[in-house]
């Protein structure tokens, strides 16, 4: 079925429906060498190639300057676990229950906000600071989770050598860290899981994820610590 | 045509025999259909399947082999494999494609062409896997919107470039699943990062699929386009907050906006083009648009459900799509001035012609409906009678233009326009069962009338004019 309106059209000097001008001639059918030189490839490929780096380069940047920072999760309903390929992950730092409690959560929330409402609006910035714990000892084999200490809305300057600085974000009356994915081979999802599970009904061998993060306070999750076994994918 | 060949130099040998040609004409016929190069394609052909076969299952064992060695690698050597089979696969395929057509028929792809196509195609698919790919293994959490952003800007990049039909398609669904995925972030404050900007003006960016369909010469690019930006730009421009603007201007601007622009679509408004390559096509999205509209405004819920005078929640976050709005406006306005302007028919006269002018009427008309009924006073029952009126003057004036033109396609749509219309309104409203039987039978009784007189007046002037179309 084609509709054809053009008859309908006043402007005469448009009447002759010529074929299309040379210039843009069909050349998909008959390609040749000359049309087509090489950078025609190069130019469009060598731009989707600097698509594709373009995606993991903040995390390569943050995982070459970051530092090692331990988390600990919070636990999570077990059915919430497996969405595909990754763990869903959730963190101590990721309920407003710890966060506020924290020290500098009255001037987060103070500032322009929606009245009755006491969390800061979806997309608000803010910065956890997050403490080494002291006495680290040497003969555990799993690392020791830092404490939250304090919570800004601007980057802190003047940190402890033993304190950094993570950004969140809050969406939607929930926390992000940019953490919240940890994808992992199918094979192994279940035995982790499992893992997981065990570690947190025995409150006594948490569950803890290393992740690495930079000055900006951006992070990377690097591994997961369950049962004092490691798992790195 | 191979087989032709064959055939013909079976033939022509007897020919030759017989002594119906002579040797100089036998020669001719060899040269002409180059018989002596068949054994030569013959052979050439078995060892392209042979290397085609070889190839699939080296292939195979390469991904059987990456997928058993995957997890054991660093992440730095699964970066270069991926990269490397990306950049392999659309060097391979663009060499191949590239390759000149040789003796081959003209007009039509060799297999190399053809192989080499396919190959550029399924880098195309590649990038997006390796997109993903990379974004898993930095355990990063993004949207689904921004990766189909960034591949179908990739695969845009391509297209252009290669001015490849297939390319231009898959980009223009790839763009299409981004905005559709990521509509719901613009509900949300959020940073203003780059591709945020591109979801937001999405319908802006999806105009330079316009000139891309010209690039390729293809009807495919601007109708998937055109399919994807219009429901965009209506979503946008109704449901989000722009600067200035309530709620009833833009309600209607979302249903006025998008036909205005389709029906004044003129290829010729563009420098260097000569002819109406797609204006048939603009004007047709334009009559479903308006149909699908003056369909859904006929029902009486559809009034009652509308919001008289709402309030606007005015936010801050999102009040340059208010720039989308005043470019589309802008350039449908300047269509219409396009086609009203006096012209070598009718010198320094400003007339639009029929069809566009009662079109244009219905469409001010509807603006006018939604603003006053959000705007000034709610009127449902007066809306609803008005949009049925308008349905059925779509209708009737398809059929008219139908008949007049021997546009078979044309009077049809009207046809099921009014019948559509009819039967919609005796479902609404509670009829008696025996009223609604009567109705169903004329509705029936008349459509099968009408359209055999159709056929048949037309079948006698010929349906020349419709091959043409």
């Amino acid at each position: 079925m084609s509709l054809e309106f053009e008859q309908s059209n006043p402007n005469p000097e448009t009447q002759p429906l010529e074929p299309p001008i040379p210039e843009l001639q069909p050349v998909s059918s008959t390609p040749s060498k000359s049309r087509f030189p090489s950078w025609r490839l190069w130019l469009p490929l060598g731009l989707q190639s600097l698509l594709i780096l373009s995606v993991p380069a903040q995390a390569i940047y943050t995982h070459l300057t970051g530092r090692v920072v331990i988390l600990q999760t919070a636990p999570v309903d077990p059915y919430d676990f497996l969405r595909g390929y990754y763990q869903t992950l959730s963190y101590d730092i990721s309920q407003w229950e710890t966060l506020e409690k924290l020290p500098g959560w009255k001037e987060l929330v103070d500032q322009p906000l929606a009245e009755n409402f006491s969390y800061p609006p979806s997309g608000t910035r803010f910065y956890v600071i997050l403490e080494q714990p002291k006495a680290e000892g040497k003969n555990q084999q799993q690392p020791q989770a830092w404490k939250p200490v304090g919570i800004s809305r601007d980057r802190p300057e003047n940190l402890q050598p033993n304190q950094v600085a993570l950004r969140g974000k809050s969406q939607y009356l929930q926390v992000e860290y940019g953490l919240e994915n940890y994808y992992m081979p199918e094979d192994q999802i279940t035995q982790v899981n499992e893992d997981i599970s065990r570690a947190q009904i025995d409150l006594d061998q948490p569950f803890v994820v290393e992740v690495k993060v930079d000055s900006t306070g951006r992070a990377v999750p690097i591994s997961l610590w369950v049962d004092r076994r490691n798992y790195r994918f | 045509m191979d087989k032709f060949r064959h055939q013909l130099r079976k033939e022509v040998k007897i020919w030759h025999a017989e002594g119906l040609i002579d040797d100089s004409v036998y020669e001719q016929l060899k040269a002409r259909y180059q018989l002596d190069a068949l054994e030569k394609a013959a052979s050439d052909r078995f060892v392209a399947v042979l290397l085609g076969l070889g190839g699939i299952l080296i292939g195979l064992g390469a991904i059987a082999f990456v997928a058993a060695n995957w997890q054991a690698w660093s992440r730095e050597i699964r970066v270069l494999l991926l990269l490397s089979l990306f950049v392999g696969v659309n060097a391979g395929g663009f060499y191949l494609w590239r390759t000149p057509a040789g003796n081959a028929i003209a007009g039509t792809q060799t297999w190399r062409q053809r192989l080499g196509q396919s190959l550029l195609l399924l880098g195309a698919l590649i990038l997006g896997a390796n997109l993903g790919l990379m974004s898993q293994m930095f355990h990063l959490s993004g949207s689904v919107y921004e990766l189909f952003l960034v591949w179908g800007l990739g695969v845009t990049v391509m297209a252009y470039s290669l001015q490849m039909t297939a390319l231009g398609v898959m980009a223009v669904i790839l763009m299409a699943i981004a905005y559709w995925s990521g509509v719901g972030e613009l509900f949300r404050p959020g940073e203003p990062t780059v591709l945020r900007i591109l979801l937001e003006h999405f319908p802006l960016v999806m105009a330079q699929f316009v000139v891309l369909a010209y690039w390729c010469q293809s009807k495919g690019i601007f109708g998937l386009a055109a399919i994807a930006l219009i429901p965009a730009l209506s979503f946008n421009t109704a449901l989000l907050p722009a600067l200035g603007l309530t709620a009833a201007v833009k309600s209607s601007l979302a249903v006025v906006l998008p036909p205005f622009l389709l029906w004044g679509y003129d290829d010729l408004n563009f420098p260097k083009v000569t002819g109406r390559m797609f204006q048939p096509l603009a004007r047709t999205l334009a009559l479903v648009f308006l149909s699908l509209v003056f369909y859904s405004c006929a029902f009486n819920w559809f009034w009652l459900a509308v919001p008289g005078s709402s309030g606007d929640s005015q936010t801050a976050f999102n009040q340059i799509l208010v720039i989308d709005i005043v470019i589309f406006g802008m350039i449908a306005l300047w269509e219409w001035v396009q086609l009203a302007k006096p012209s070598r028919k009718r010198l320094r006269r400003w007339r639009l012609d029929q069809t566009s002018s009662a079109l244009g009427g219905l469409l001010i008309v509807t603006a006018g409906v939604f603003l006053w009924h959000i705007n000034v006073y709610p009127i449902p029952t007066l809306a609803t009678f008005l949009f049925n009126v308008q349905l059925f003057l779509l209708g009737a004036g398809l059929i008219r233009v139908g008949l007049a033109k021997g546009l078979r396609g044309c009077f049809w749509w009207g046809m099921i326009l009014l019948i559509l219309q009819i039967m919609s309104r005796m479902l609404e409203y509670n009829t008696a069962l025996l009223l609604k039987s009567f109705v169903f039978v004329l509705c029936g009784a008349g459509a099968i009338a009408a359209g055999l007189w159709f056929e048949r007046h037309f079948s006698r002037k010929g349906f020349a004019q419709e091959d043409e179309a």
